[in-house]
C-alpha cells in the first residue's frame, strides 16, 4: 500500500526520539453483506475500510496513532507527532527493510468477494424457505451472508534492518435469525456459522439445510419453554459454542493484557493448579481455515498453538510484544486487533478445552437433578475479579439422568477460579463454535470450543423459582 | 471534496436522487499506569457514506478511502446495492425540513486547554486513588480521551447541514484486596467542559464504591422489593426505548406491538426523547436530513409514539419523528438524550418503607442476557440488602431477572438523583415493587 522507501522514512521519523521499536500497520478491508428479511433482499452493501496505524514502543511506554490518509505527508506527520511524546535521542536508524515470507496456512481458492451477489442470494433464499416451512408462527426470518477480504501490510523495526509482512484475511459468515410469536410472546433463535474459507465451504461443505431447519425449530420450541429456576445446581454444558464459558471464565484472564499488570486473578498462576486435573486447554491460531485462525498476528509473528492449561496446571499466557516486556516473556503469535484504529494486544483465536474420556450421554445419565445448557447467547467477564456471566439461549432441566423440559431466561454466574475447579466431567466430543469477541483492541472473530462438560455446582439465575 | 460533482456524476449513471455524508474525527487519548504514561494515542479519521435511488430502489455504499476514485467507488456500490434490492416500496430521499434547531455545542476551550493540564489531572486522580485507603491495591488505569467530530450532510436537492461537536471523558478503575477477596470499582465522567469535572468527588466516588464491596455474599433466591441505581435503570430503559422502534414493531419483533396509546407502565413513568438538549448528545438532524424534535415517548404510563424514520412513518400513515439513523447498509431507527422524569424524593425517602429488599448498583451481561423482542432479561448483578429501610450487607454474584414491561408496571416511585449516563439516558434511582433475585 506504500513503498518501502516511504516506510523507511516513516520508521526513522518514529524512532527519532529514542523509541526502541516502531511499526506501521496498513490495511484495506473490502466487505460485503447481503440481508434478506422474510425471504426478500432488504440490503446489499459494500464498504471499504482503509488506513494505517503507527506504534512506537519505548521500554514500557507505548504511543499509537492512526490516520485514514496514506499520503507521505500524513504518515510522516503522524510519526513525528507520536515521536514527540518521547524526549530521548535516537537509538536506532533503520537502514533497510526485508520482506518476510508468510506461510499460508489458510488457503482459499474461491474468494468470497468474487462470488456474484445473485449466487449468495440464491443460497440465502434456500435457507429461508427451509426455516419458513417449519411453522407458521415464525413471523420474522433474517438471513445474512457477510464476508470480507482484508489486505494487510506491516513494516516494523527494532534495529537497523526492518521487516515487511504481507497478509490477507478472508472470512465469511452465514447468519440465520428466526423469531416466533404467539399470543404476545416472542422468542428468537440464532445460528451463525463462520469460517476463514472460500465459497465452496459455505455452499457444499456446511450443512446449511440442517442449520436452517434447526433455527426455526428451536425458536418454536423456546416459545413453550418455562422460566428457568434459580439457585445453585449442577450444570452440564454441551460441546462447541458451550466453550464460551472457558473463553470468558478463564481465557480473558490468561491474556497478557490482564496478567502483565497483575490485573488478573491468574497473574501469578504459571505452574500452579488452577483447574480440575481433567482440564487441559489450548489457544490455537494455526488450525487451517478456522474462524479464529490467521497466518500471522497483528505484529507479524507466526500464529502458534499455545497450551494454556495442562492437567489442571496453568502453563502459559497469550502474549503480545508490548505486554511481553513486563512479563519478560516472548510474544507467541497472539497479538490481534479489529483494524488499524486499534493498538494490538494479546487476544484469543481458537480457544478450547481438550477432549476428556467420558461419553456425553453418561454425564447426563449421572446427573440426578440439574440444568443442561446446549447454547449460549454470550457472556462477559471482569478479569480482575474473575467474575463472569453467561446467558443461555437454549437450556433444559435434567431430572433423574434424563434431559426433560426446555427452560428460558437462564443465566450462569460465577468466578473463573471456582468454575475451573468445579468441572468434574469432560466428554470425548470436543467441537468449536464461532463468535465475535469484544475487548480493548476491538471486536475480532474467535472460535470457542469444548467437549460436553459438567460443572458440579454453579449459580443459575432465572425467574422460575426453585428447581424441583 | 466537491459534492455537486458527485450528484451530477451519480445522475448520469442512473441514480436519480443521492445523498452523501462525511464524518471527520480527531482524537487524543492517554492513560497512566504506576505514575507513568503507558499509552498515548492520537488519530485523524474520515469516512463517507453515500446512498441513492436507482429505478425506485434504495442503495448505499461507504468508504474510508478518499481520493480521486472515491466517487466512482461509491456510485458503483450504490448501483449494485439498489439492483439487488427486492423491497416493494418506492424509495425516495428527503428534500429537507422547513426549520432546523441548530445550536453551537462545540467548546473550543477543550482543545485549547494545555495538554500538561490534562496530564496533571489524571496524575491527580491516580495519586488520589492510591492514597484513598490502604485496601486500594492497584489503580488499574486512569485515562483521558477527547474527540472532535465534524459531520456534514449533503443531498442532490441542495440540502447542506453541518454539526461540529467535541467531548472528553475521564475513566479510572481501582482494585482492592482484603485477604483473598479482590474487588474493583470504576467510573467514567463525560462532558465537554473540563471546568465541570471535580477530581476529588470522582476519586471519592470510586473509592467509596470499592470499599463498600468487601464482604459481599449471596442472598437467598426469591422475589424482593428492588431499588435499581440510576446507572442500572439507564441500561434497562435503553432496551425499552429500542423496542419503541417502529421498524421493530412493523416487523413484529417488539413487545410494544399494538400498544400505542395504551397504558404500558405505572402512571409514575414519563419517558421523553430530547435530542435538542444542549449537551454532548445534542443532534439537530437525523441521517435522512430530517429536523430532530423533542417528544414524549411514554407519558403518565401511556405509550405516546413509536420512533419513526421516513419509510416506517409512511407505512403507518404518519410523519418521521426525526429518528432515522444508519444501521448497517440501511437507514434504520436511532435515538439519543432519553430523559426519564424523577421525583422530589431523596434516596433515603424511597428506601425507608422497605423492610427487606435489594439495592442493585451494578449489572453485567445485559447485552446477551436481554431478549429485546420479548423484554425478558437475566443478568449478573451486585448491590446491597436493604433491611428496615437502611442499606445493609453487600451482595455479590447474584442475578437480576425480569421483564421490561412488568418492571415498568411495577414501578412505585423514583428519587431525585438524576444522572446522564454514557448510554445517553438521564434518569434517577427507581423503586420496583418486586424483582427476581437469584443467589443461594
Amino acid at each position: 500500500m506504500i513503498s518501502k522507501a516511504l516506510a523507511l522514512k516513516v520508521l526513522n521519523e518514529a524512532l527519532a526520539t529514542g523509541g526502541d521499536y516502531a511499526e506501521i500497520y496498513l490495511e484495506q478491508n473490502d466487505s460485503q453483506a447481503v440481508t434478506l428479511e422474510n425471504g426478500k433482499v432488504e440490503t446489499n452493501g459494500n464498504r471499504r475500510g482503509f488506513g494505517a496505524g503507527i506504534r512506537i514502543l519505548n521500554g514500557l511506554k507505548s504511543v499509537y496513532g492512526y490516520t485514514s490518509v496514506l499520503s507521505a505527508k500524513s504518515l510522516i506527520t503522524l510519526a513525528h507527532d507520536l515521536a514527540a511524546s518521547y524526549t530521548g535521542i535516537r537509538q536506532i536508524t533503520v537502514k533497510s527493510i526485508a520482506k518476510q515470507t508468510v506461510k499460508v496456512i489458510n488457503p482459499i481458492e474461491d474468494h468470497l468477494n468474487d462470488v456474484p451477489v445473485a449466487e449468495k442470494i440464491t443460497l440465502l433464499k434456500k435457507c429461508y424457505a427451509i426455516t419458513a416451512a417449519v411453522d407458521k408462527r415464525l413471523v420474522r426470518i433474517q438471513n445474512i451472508f457477510s464476508n470480507y477480504r482484508k489486505n494487510i501490510e506491516i513494516f516494523s523495526a527494532e534495529g537497523p534492518e526492518g521487516k515487511q509482512f504481507e497478509n490477507s484475511e478472508e472470512r465469511g459468515r452465514l447468519v440465520m435469525v428466526a423469531a416466533a410469536a404467539e399470543n404476545g410472546k416472542i422468542e428468537t433463535y440464532f445460528e451463525g456459522p463462520g469460517r476463514f474459507a472460500g465459497w465452496h465451504w459455505f455452499k457444499d461443505v456446511l450443512d446449511w439445510k440442517a442449520k436452517a431447519k434447526e433455527c426455526g425449530e428451536k425458536a418454536i420450541m423456546m416459545m413453550g419453554a418455562k422460566e428457568c429456576p434459580s439457585g445453585r445446581y449442577p450444570v452440564v454444558i454441551a460441546n462447541g459454542w458451550g466453550g464460551v464459558i472457558f473463553h470468558e471464565a478463564c481465557g480473558h484472564s490468561l491474556e497478557a493484557t490482564a496478567t502483565a499488570k497483575h490485573l488478573s486473578v491468574f497473574s501469578d498462576s504459571i505452574g500452579q493448579v488452577i483447574a480440575n486435573p481433567i482440564v487441559s486447554a489450548y489457544d490455537d491460531g494455526t488450525m487451517p481455515n478456522e474462524w479464529g485462525s490467521n497466518n500471522i498476528d497483528s505484529e507479524g509473528h507466526v500464529t502458534q498453538k499455545n497450551q494454556l492449561i495442562r492437567d489442571g496446571v496453568c502453563v502459559g499466557f497469550l502474549v503480545d510484544k508490548f505486554n511481553g516486556r513486563r512479563l519478560k516473556m516472548e510474544a507467541n503469535g497472539a497479538s490481534r486487533r479489529q483494524n488499524y484504529k486499534y493498538e494490538p494486544t494479546s487476544r484469543m483465536s481458537n480457544t478450547y478445552i481438550a477432549s476428556g474420556k467420558d461419553k456425553p450421554e453418561d454425564i447426563i445419565k449421572d446427573t440426578p437433578l440439574g440444568i443442561y445448557v446446549t447454547n449460549f447467547g454470550g457472556g462477559s467477564v471482569n478479569p480482575t475479579t474473575g467474575e463472569f456471566n453467561f446467558s443461555a439461549s437454549e437450556a433444559y432441566i435434567i431430572r433423574d439422568g434424563k434431559v426433560c423440559e426446555p427452560v428460558r431466561g437462564c443465566t450462569l454466574i460465577g468466578s473463573g477460579k471456582e468454575v475451573l475447579m468445579n468441572i468434574d466431567r469432560a466428554a470425548d466430543d470436543v467441537d468449536l463454535g464461532q463468535g465475535m469477541c469484544g475487548s480493548v483492541s476491538g471486536s475480532i472473530p474467535v472460535n470457542v470450543g469444548q467437549p460436553t462438560i459438567r460443572i458440579k455446582e454453579i449459580t443459575v439465575g432465572g425467574r422460575g423459582g426453585k428447581l424441583e | 471534496m466537491k459534492f455537486d460533482q458527485f450528484f451530477e456524476l451519480a445522475k448520469t449513471k442512473g441514480i436519480s436522487e443521492s445523498q452523501i455524508q462525511i464524518s471527520k474525527t480527531k482524537s487524543l487519548s492517554m492513560s497512566l499506569f504506576h505514575h507513568e504514561m503507558d499509552s498515548y494515542n492520537i488519530s485523524e479519521g474520515q469516512s463517507v457514506i453515500a446512498c441513492g435511488v436507482v429505478d425506485g430502489k434504495f442503495g448505499s455504499c461507504r468508504t474510508e478511502e478518499l481520493d480521486a476514485s472515491t466517487f466512482d467507488y461509491l456510485i458503483q456500490g450504490i448501483i449494485e446495492s439498489a439492483k439487488a434490492s427486492e423491497k416493494g416500496e418506492k424509495a425516495e430521499l428527503f428534500a429537507g425540513s422547513e426549520k432546523y434547531h441548530k445550536k453551537n455545542v462545540f467548546n473550543p476551550a477543550l482543545g485549547e486547554t494545555p495538554i500538561e493540564k490534562k496530564i496533571a489531572l489524571i496524575h491527580e486522580i491516580e495519586d488520589g486513588l492510591f492514597a484513598f485507603d490502604k485496601k486500594v491495591n492497584e489503580v488499574e488505569s486512569v485515562a483521558y480521551e477527547e474527540r472532535e467530530v465534524l459531520s456534514e450532510f449533503y443531498n442532490s436537492f441542495g440540502l447542506k447541514l453541518k454539526q461540529k461537536s467535541n467531548y472528553f471523558y475521564i475513566s479510572a478503575a481501582a482494585n482492592g484486596k482484603a485477604g483473598d477477596e479482590v474487588k474493583d470499582a470504576w467510573d467514567v465522567y463525560l462532558g465537554n467542559d473540563l471546568t465541570t469535572f471535580n477530581p476529588k468527588a470522582f476519586i471519592k466516588g470510586i473509592g467509596d464504591k470499592l470499599l463498600a464491596k468487601f464482604g459481599g455474599i449471596q442472598c437467598v433466591s426469591g422475589y424482593y422489593p428492588t431499588i435499581l441505581q440510576n446507572d442500572v435503570f439507564s441500561s434497562l430503559i435503553n432496551y425499552f426505548v429500542s423496542s419503541a422502534s417502529s421498524d421493530e414493531v412493523q416487523r413484529q419483533s417488539s413487545f410494544l406491538i399494538g400498544k400505542l396509546n395504551t397504558k404500558i407502565a405505572s402512571s409514575k413513568v414519563n419517558i421523553a426523547e430530547k435530542p435538542l438538549t444542549k449537551n454532548v448528545f445534542f443532534s439537530y438532524f437525523d441521517d435522512e436530513g430530517v429536523s430532530a424534535q423533542n417528544k414524549d415517548i411514554v407519558k403518565g404510563g401511556v405509550l405516546k409514539t413509536y420512533l419513526y424514520n421516513r419509510e416506517t412513518a409512511k407505512r403507518d400513515g404518519t410523519t418521521s419523528t426525526g429518528n432515522g439513523q444508519w444501521e448497517g447498509d440501511k437507514i434504520g431507527i436511532g435515538y439519543g438524550n432519553i430523559v426519564v422524569r424523577g421525583s422530589k424524593k431523596s434516596f433515603e425517602d424511597i428506601i425507608a418503607p422497605i423492610h427487606e429488599g435489594v439495592y442493585i448498583t451494578e449489572i453485567a451481561g445485559l447485552g446477551t442476557g436481554m431478549n429485546a423482542q420479548s423484554g425478558d432479561f437475566s443478568c449478573q448483578a451486585q448491590g446491597f440488602m436493604i433491611r428496615d429501610g437502611k442499606l445493609a450487607e453487600p451482595l455479590n454474584l447474584i442475578t437480576l431477572s425480569g421483564n421490561l414491561v412488568k418492571m415498568l408496571e411495577d414501578i412505585k416511585t423514583f428519587d431525585n438523583r438524576m444522572k446522564l449516563t454514557l448510554e445517553s439516558v438521564e434518569c434517577a434511582d427507581v423503586y420496583v415493587k418486586k424483582m427476581a433475585i437469584g443467589g443461594k
